[in-house]
Parts: structure tokens; sequence; C-alpha cells
């Protein structure tokens, strides 16, 4: 058995075991501009006594930081969330939920929210802050706009016809292809939410299970506006997904070069974009105004 | 600074996405290439003795940048900084090349920005938000104006045409 002292970011558990963590590593990321997933003050149990103590806790990722307070130059620890589940438990007081992490010999922390919305706010983003959690959804999102983009193909191709077709596709709930969690981390629906945000228009269909039905959308025959839909941010510019197919619109200048390095482009990709829906404003004020005042800018 | 090692550990043990044996060179002067079954599992790099079960060590792929070396190396810098830059030591072009690729993709924000350009393309072709069914489409980590955040800081003048 090795015993490192003083030494930062070295385990030491009972059994021998000694692995370095690379403490700079990981605060790093937990310090640097990406943006943090959720924080604030829980009550942590302690591993041998029944005292909770108030820590500032910090998710990103798949990292839960804590520390003594929000600001405090010393973390007190991270806990990896791979391999747990996460559920409320009532058996040490009000708003309590745990991470029990399922395997032999390993643990479960038991943590304490001061109310019920920030308990059910915790719960709700611990849930799917596991690295195994975000593959399978993207996974699964890759599989469906691959389908997406297929019925898309075909609903334009197609000019004379005025039927309307839709095809029923009932995905089987999908396997999670990762055995070795008992319980797995599977993708249930949280029950009892409904939310509504404003910014997405609600679905045709709520709060439906594992198995789902892929509808076509209905064929059209006029070419539809491929401008981004307005309620959703018009650009994610910066998304580059390396594995990802070539967008079949011309409007997204997603794949051929980085604009980290060739902003000149993607400045003069979107200044086009903008002088265009100028010139077509523009013309719309003169057929109503008569004139219109000058520029106050010179857009070039 | 604690961390769930035990349970890190078992992380380890899992099916990796990629596992081989390389040549492994510590960032430190005077560290020499030593050969270690490296394991790529979620978005950790385990490392582990060539007889030992147990890892000495887990290096998280975020904020981290990959590149190749040589023909058969690559490396792997953290923090920007060269005095935390380890080097791995391939036995094929093959490999290397898959190996850089399998740690960009591991990182979680590399998926997360996936996630989020398929949700919103999903969205655009569909009408629907795919998150909604599985009740996840709330939370803040999988927002599409994050994407437009980590944008802002390097486009930050873009601003002025939205």
């Amino acid at each position: 058995m090795r015993l490192f002292e003083n030494s930062p970011g070295h385990g030491c558990t009972p059994g021998g075991v000694v692995m370095k963590i690379h403490e700079k590593i990981l605060t790093h990321y937990l310090s640097c501009t990406s943006p943090v997933d959720k924080e604030g003050y829980l009550y942590k149990k302690r591993e041998r006594n029944t005292t909770y103590l108030r820590r500032w806790f910090v998710l990103k990722g798949n990292l839960l930081f804590y520390q003594e307070r929000p600001g405090d130059r010393n973390l007190l620890g991270v806990i990896v969330l791979e391999g747990c589940l996460v559920q409320a438990c009532e058996t040490d007081g009000q708003f309590c939920f745990s991470l029990v992490f399922t395997g032999p010999g390993l643990r479960t922390y038991r943590l304490a929210a001061d109310d019920h919305l920030s308990q059910e706010s915790w719960i709700g983003a611990l849930f799917c802050a596991s690295h195994i959690y975000l593959s399978m959804i993207v996974r699964d999102l890759e599989r469906r706009y691959e389908e997406a983009k297929k019925d898309k193909g075909l609903c334009d191709s197609i000019q004379t016809s005025a039927v309307t077709s839709s095809s029923n596709n009932i995905m089987a709930s999908w396997n999670s292809g990762q055995p070795y969690f008992v319980h797995g981390t599977s993708i249930v629906p949280r029950d009892g939410r409904s939310y509504s945000t404003s910014s997405v228009p609600p679905p045709s269909t709520q709060n439906r299970p594992i198995s789902y039905s892929l509808h076509a959308p209905p064929i059209q025959f006029k070419t539809t506006n491929k401008r981004s839909p307005k309620l959703w941010p018009k650009r994610n510019a910066h998304v580059i997904p390396l594995n990802g197919p070539a967008p079949s619109y011309g409007e997204w200048p997603v794949v051929n070069f980085d604009p980290l390095e060739e902003f000149s482009k993607l400045h003069e990709y979107y200044g086009n974009e903008i002088k265009q829906l100028r010139a077509e404003w523009l013309k719309k004020k003169r057929g109503e105004v008569g004139h219109v005042e000058e520029d106050l800018i010179d857009l070039g | 600074m604690r961390f769930n090692e035990k349970e890190l550990v078992f992380l380890s043990r899992q099916p990796p996405e990629r596992a081989a044996e390389l040549g492994m060179r510590g960032p430190k002067k005077g560290d020499v290439v030593k050969r270690r079954v490296v394991k790529l599992i979620v978005n950790f790099l385990f490392y582990f003795r060539t007889d030992e079960d147990e890892p000495i060590g887990a290096l998280l792929l975020e904020q981290c940048r990959v590149e190749r070396e040589d023909d058969q190396v690559f490396s792997i810098v953290f923090l920007d900084e060269a005095e935390r830059k380890y080097l791995f030591e391939c036995d094929s072009q093959e490999q290397c090349v898959e190996w850089i690729d399998a740690i960009v993709k591991a990182s979680y924000e590399f998926m997360r920005k996936n996630l989020i350009y398929y949700r919103t393309e999903i969205h655009r072709l569909t009408g629907t938000d795919p998150l909604e069914q599985y009740g996840i489409s709330d939370e803040t980590r999988f927002q599409v104006f994050l994407v437009l955040q980590s944008a802002s800081i390097h486009h930050c003048h873009l601003l002025c045409f939205l």
C-alpha cells in the first residue's frame, strides 16, 4: 500500500488504493469560462457522522464541486457523477436527497436542500448530469436528426402531388448499451412535470414515454422559408460537431472553417444576410413612405 | 481536495471507449516515457502500470488541447501550459489518429455542443423540441443560448448585427 502525505489530489483509502486526480486540471475546468450548470448552498452529511454541514456546491458537466462558501479559493472536494442514482429521500428529514453509487463498497452521499423547490431543482440537474446520460441522449438525437433530414428531403422533392402522407415509426426504447451499471442511468421522463417555456412552442403530445412515434411532416408544394425559426436564437455558429454531417441547407456555415481562425469569413457571411434583410426592409419602406432616411452608420 | 476515489476506480473498471498500452510521458522536466495501459472512459483518461489493476491516475479531458506531435505521437496540453503537456506514443499512425479523435469527442463540453446542435436542427426540421419527451427541455445545461454565450466571447462585435 502506498501512502502519499501532503500531496494534493491523491486519494487514500483503506485497501491500498491511491490514485492521482490532477487537482489543478479539475479546478481549471471549474473556473474557466464555460458556464456553470448549477450552484447553491446544500447541506452535506458527513461520512461517519450524523451532522450536516452547509457547503457551497457547484455543478459543472459531470462534476459536483463543493467548498465552504462561494468565492473560496480552497475547494473542499469534488464528486464525479458517474454511475450514481439520484433519489429524494425523506429519512433524515425534509428536502433530503442522495447520490447512490451502485457497486460493491461504494458510497452514498446524503445531501439536503433548504426548501422543496431547491431540492427538486437540484435533483433534476443532477439526474441528467452524467456523461453516460448525455452521450445516450446525443446518440439518440443524432439518429433522429438523420431521420428528420431524410424525411424533409422526401417532402421537399415532391412537387405536384397533393397527397399528404405521414409515416409512423414507433421507436423501440433503446438499449442503453451500458450494462455494467446495475440500475442504469436509463432515460425515463421525470414525473409530474409540465413545463411551459416561453421560447419553445408546446409539442403536439405531452409526456410521452420512451417509445415515441416520429411523424413525417406533411408534404408541401411551396418552398418553405429556410431561415431559422424566430422562436429559437438564429445562430449557433460556434457549434461545429466534428462528427457532424454536412448541413444540407446553405445557411449553416458550420463545417467549412473554424470561426476562431477565419473570423473574416464568418463576418462576411453574417454580413451578407444582414445586407439582404436590410435591402428587403428598405424596399418595403420605400413602398410605404416614399423616401427613406439616410443611414446613421455606413454599413459598407 | 477530496474526491470519490473508490467510485472513480470502479468507473475505471468499466468497458472503456478505448484502451491500449502506450508510451506515456509526464509534463515535468526529467519525466521519461513509461509504458502504461491507458483507458478512455467517459471524459477521463485513466492510466495504469502494465501489471496492475488499479489506476495510478486519472486525467479529466476538459479544457485541453490534443495535438499530433509526430507520426505516432500525440500530446494533451492542459491549462494552455506547456508545463502540463502529456505525451503519448502509439504503435502506428492509425492508432494515433484514432486516439486523438476519441479524446476530442470524449469531452463533456464537446458532447454538450453536439446535443444543442441536434436539438436546434431537429426543432427546425420538425417543429418539435426533442428534449421535451425526456422532461429535460428546461435544464440550463442544454439551453441553446449557451452556445451563443461562448461564441460571444470571441466574436463580441457580431452582436451589433443581431
